[in-house]
């Protein structure tokens, strides 16, 4: 499903990692672990080419990742980060930035399953906290028909009751593949597999 | 109307005294652009000269091929002024931003000088020169307003675009706030502008018209056409100049290249 082959980055002169090889079966959920600035986050945006490795490749669906294949494979994707700053003031509009009005109960159902109620999604991003709004994006992007799903530290903003909700909500999708990077303890142990750095 | 009443270089030279307030404020409040103002008005004075001297020569050819030269000129140094003031990599925005100036100049021109005048002589210098100027004039300032908001804004917000072009993967989706920004940005002076003119502004062109004996009837009409042109020729310009630059900044990934703004 996602394979990667001796990769290799190095940046501004210096040495991220090297000799990076790993496989992700499809439907598996995998957590990439590992210090701060080992290139966890990174990793994450190499498989959808937002960073080039120096050295290596990475098959993405038997897809080889460069030019020609880019398109098909980041259409298979969801892509979830960390503390974006966002150009909406709350999840409706959200919605309709990426295209996703049609999804109103889908992203209701979610946000249930993360333990908010519907009405978060019409209130001001200014007025909830950094885990509510967090939950909202998540809801929102997990709504996305998509087989592969990218994590980028998906408990950063959250409480241990809110990771637990997430750890059970995303266990309950079927046939998805989930790449997270993260340190957190719960999370790590609720995926199939570690990718270590 | 009587004709305008001239001013003698006595007179002019006299009018230069005024600067004498505001570079004393400065100097009294440590405001330190005396400087730069006295380069801007010195250079403002040699090339409103030189410019005098060679716009009566060309209003007496009046041939179409050194008028369109002289335009081709002005949109040149548009461009290279945008491109400078930005801070933007010369080679990838030349020929975008050549191509949109052109391609704006050409609409309003046509559709102003062509469609609304319906001059016998498309270009007329008394006409073709300095709308065009007024248009590519304003545009000027537009454009470095919006292009600098683009560009900046996608290098600056690049979690942003991988957000959006992941998640809709459509780039054009991907691209919008961008570019709403960047419109916005670019234009709300102008709108704010409209929508105050005649009542704590009037404008330069219809005060220079009435001034010059037309009636202000004449003046008007000249001036919500020009207002138009304007508005019309900066959105089409700003907007083609994102859209072409759009072909160029991009690598084969859809990834933002490293190198579309010089380092200061």
């Amino acid at each position: 499903m996602i394979k990667a082959t001796n990769l290799e980055l190095n940046f501004s002169g210096k040495q991220i990692f090297k000799d990076l090889s790993f496989f992700i079966k499809k439907g598996e959920n995998v957590c990439i672990s590992g210090p701060s600035g080992k290139g966890k986050s990174t990793i994450l945006k190499m498989l959808m080419a937002y960073v080039i490795p120096n050295e290596g490749s990475i098959k993405v669906n038997q897809l080889l990742v460069n030019p020609e294949n880019i398109k098909t494979i980041r259409n298979k994707i969801i892509w979830i980060p960390q503390n974006i700053n966002l150009p909406v003031n709350n999840g409706l509009e959200l919605m309709e930035l990426l295209n996703l009005t049609n999804q109103r109960n889908r992203v209701e159902e979610l946000l249930h399953e993360l333990g908010l109620e519907s009405s978060f999604l019409n209130q001001d991003f200014a007025q909830i906290s950094g885990g509510q709004k967090q939950r909202v994006i998540i809801a929102i992007c997990l709504s996305i028909e998509k087989d592969i799903i990218l994590m980028d530290e998906p408990t950063s903003s959250l409480d241990e009751d809110a990771i637990n909700k997430l750890i059970s909500c995303v266990s309950k999708l079927k046939n998805k593949t989930i790449v997270s990077a993260s340190h957190h303890l719960g999370w790590m142990e609720s995926t199939d597999k570690i990718i270590e750095l | 109307m009587n004709s305008t009443a001239d001013i003698s270089y006595w007179e002019l030279a006299s009018g230069l005294l005024l600067f004498i307030i505001p570079i004393s404020l400065f100097y009294i409040y440590k405001i330190w652009i005396i400087k730069d103002v006295l380069i801007g008005l010195v250079r403002m004075l040699i090339q409103l000269s030189m410019v005098a001297l060679y716009l009566e020569w060309i209003f007496e050819l009046n041939n179409a091929w050194l008028n369109s030269l002289w335009v081709l000129v002005m949109i040149f140094v548009g461009v290279f002024t945008t491109i400078r003031r930005v801070s933007l990599n010369w080679r990838m925005f030349v020929l975008p931003l050549l191509v949109a100036s052109i391609t704006s100049v050409l609409i309003v021109d046509l559709f102003f000088l062509g469609w609304v005048l319906k001059l016998d002589y498309f270009f007329d210098a008394r006409y073709f020169i300095p709308i065009t100027g007024m248009v590519l004039g304003n545009a000027l300032n537009h454009n470095i307003v919006g292009l600098s908001t683009y560009f900046k804004g996608l290098s600056e917000k690049s979690e942003l675009y991988i957000f959006l072009l992941s998640n809709t993967g459509n780039k054009k989706l991907a691209l919008n706030p961008f570019i709403t920004d960047a419109i916005k940005q670019a234009l709300n002076p102008m709108i704010a502008f409209m929508s105050v003119i005649g009542l704590i502004s009037l404008p330069g062109m219809m005060t220079g018209q009435i001034l010059g004996g037309s009636p202000p009837s004449t003046a008007i009409k000249y001036q919500i056409m020009i207002m138009i042109a304007i508005f019309v020729g900066c959105t089409i310009n700003l907007f083609l100049s994102i859209l072409f630059s759009n072909r160029f900044i991009f690598d084969a990934y859809s990834n933002l290249k490293a190198n579309i703004l010089k380092k200061k």
